[in-house]
């Protein structure tokens, strides 16, 4: 398979810190891939340096777009979708405008994509003109992911999908990554609940510390490599 | 009927001083930040409409868009000049930056135009109608017909259309905003044309009725501030329900005892709600859940 997205020596903090230290991989069209790390590891870090949303050095590439002189919203509209930890959905906005707000230039096309977004979550129909601080958690959760698919992503960044939801809402919000995996998007997973990443992706990246120390088939990957990037060596 | 008379004065004010109120709060909440020069942007619109009349010898309604336009392309100026360049610098640089554009404004104009008092043509005109035992003037009425018109007109603008979305995205979380694919800095800039066009609006209408010059922006600004506090900070009905109490307030009170003892007293009001109602009395009803 060729590389959707491909990223060589990447490096990225906040202020000085460093936050991730040379970090390769490539991702294929269509594949979903977990990226498993504890807390403070660079997971999320490395999904806001892919988006332009923290400086960073080094190669990213999606397909032969190089995306490091382009501003975020450039990279969203070259075809990533952004699901970001807590949700950030419009809280003023109603729950059309928050999807709507995120669609393609053409009106057709953005109620089309309401749409198919509503089939994928019928609760977010039912409150489609309510105010998105108005919904549960789990609701905003669908909502958040709903907005990233409006721009028809090739690659969408998940971080954390089921932080704070009830086991039964994780459930729900995971599978619709499923489906949306399904559909061809590739997806590429920061989650701290290794079980539940490693149930929707194939393949994993172990991050520590800034650094992948670990990328394979989940098959592949031993049972204590994972623990390791968890919990430290 | 006296009392009635007094609302109507006070309606044609409030709904000037609404524009005012709400080109503050558009770029309050779209930036975060507080551009203390709006008074003398709504000046420098008075100005523009009495210095362009001369030229254009039509009614102010014929002058309104081309003062509208000219404003606009002043608020662009404005974003880059001193808002665009310190935006990841504390609030307090644009804060002073906006102060510097109001001294700039104020002193330009008194190059220019001098420091007599102008006035601006009327919309339609000068005439005063007799309704129902009431003396209501033309300029009154258009004042109010225009200002509902053009906050109306933005109000459909922000609910309905995708340049509405975005700019309320922008106004809501910039970096989510970016990250939904909204180009961030060109809703800025936009947002400053519309509040300057506003506050140009404002001047034209302010200008026929109650004269400009350079300096009648600071009184201003300090209604825009107290309508948005009152209203509720960020709050975009409540800046124009703000605007036209402090209008009704002024015209009332002014009328019953005099013009200084009405701002004395408006002030204690102000003080009196943000001691009792901090969030205003149109609060934003927003929260965050989960």
């Amino acid at each position: 398979m060729s590389a959707l997205l491909s990223i060589r020596g990447l490096s990225a903090g906040y202020g000085g810190a460093s936050a991730l230290d040379d970090v390769s991989l490539t991702l294929a069209a269509g594949e979903t891939v977990a990226l498993l790390g504890a807390n403070g590891a660079g997971k999320s870090t490395l999904l806001k340096a892919l988006l332009g949303l923290v400086p960073a050095r080094g190669e990213l590439r999606l397909d032969d777009v190089e995306l490091g002189p382009l501003p975020t919203e450039a990279r969203v509209r070259h075809g990533i979708g952004y699901v970001p930890e807590g949700r950030r959905v419009f809280p003023g906005m109603s729950v059309r405008d928050n999807l709507e707000v995120a669609g393609l230039p053409a009106a057709r096309d953005r109620l089309l994509d309401v749409e198919r977004v509503f089939a994928l979550f019928p609760d977010l129909a039912l409150k489609s003109a309510e105010h998105a601080w108005r919904l549960s958690g789990g609701q905003q959760q669908m909502l958040s992911l709903g907005r990233a698919l409006m721009g028809r992503p090739r690659l969408l960044l998940l971080d954390e999908p089921s932080l704070g939801l009830s086991p039964k809402l994780a459930d729900e919000v995971f599978a619709a990554v499923r489906h949306v995996a399904a559909a061809g998007t590739a997806v590429l997973l920061a989650e701290q609940s290794a079980a539940r990443a490693l149930a929707v992706a194939p393949r994993a990246i172990l991050l520590r510390l800034g650094r992948v120390v670990g990328d394979g088939p989940v098959a592949a990957l031993s049972e204590e490599a994972v623990r390791e990037a968890f919990f430290g060596g | 009927m006296a009392a009635l008379q007094l609302l109507v004065n006070g309606v044609a004010l409030g709904a000037a001083y609404a524009l005012v109120a709400l080109g503050f709060v558009l770029v309050l909440n779209a930036t975060s930040a507080v551009n203390f020069a709006q008074g003398d942007l709504v000046m420098a619109g008075g100005l523009l409409a009495a210095a362009l009349a001369p030229l254009i010898p039509l009614p102010g309604i014929v002058l309104l868009p081309v003062v509208l336009v000219l404003m606009a392309a002043l608020g662009l100026l404005l974003a880059l000049a001193a808002y665009l360049p310190l935006r990841r610098r504390p609030p307090v640089s644009v804060f002073i930056s906006t102060i510097a554009v109001g001294i700039i404004l104020q002193n330009g104009a008194a190059i220019l135009f001098g420091p007599e008092p102008r006035a601006a043509p009327p919309l339609f005109g000068d005439d005063t109608l007799h309704i129902a035992g009431l003396a209501v003037p033309e300029q009154s009425l258009a004042i109010v017909a225009v200002a509902a018109l053009l906050i109306g007109a933005q109000q459909w603008v922000f609910a309905r259309t995708q340049l509405g979305r975005r700019l309320r995205a922008t106004a809501q979380d910039p970096e989510m905003a970016r990250a939904c694919g909204v180009p961030v800095t060109a809703m800025i800039l936009v947002t400053f044309a519309i509040g300057t066009a506003c506050a140009g609006a404002a001047g034209l209408l302010l200008a026929n009725r109650y004269f400009v010059t350079p300096t009648s922006g600071g009184d201003l600004i300090l209604k825009a501030y107290i309508a948005v506090t009152v209203g509720g900070w960020g709050s975009v009905p409540g800046a124009v329900a703000g605007a036209l109490l402090i209008a009704l307030f002024e015209v009332g009170v002014s009328s019953v005892l005099s013009y200084p003892m009405a701002l004395g007293a408006l002030y204690l009001t102000l003080l009196a709600v943000l001691v009792l109602r901090p969030q205003g009395l149109f609060g934003e009803a927003v929260r965050r859940r989960g």
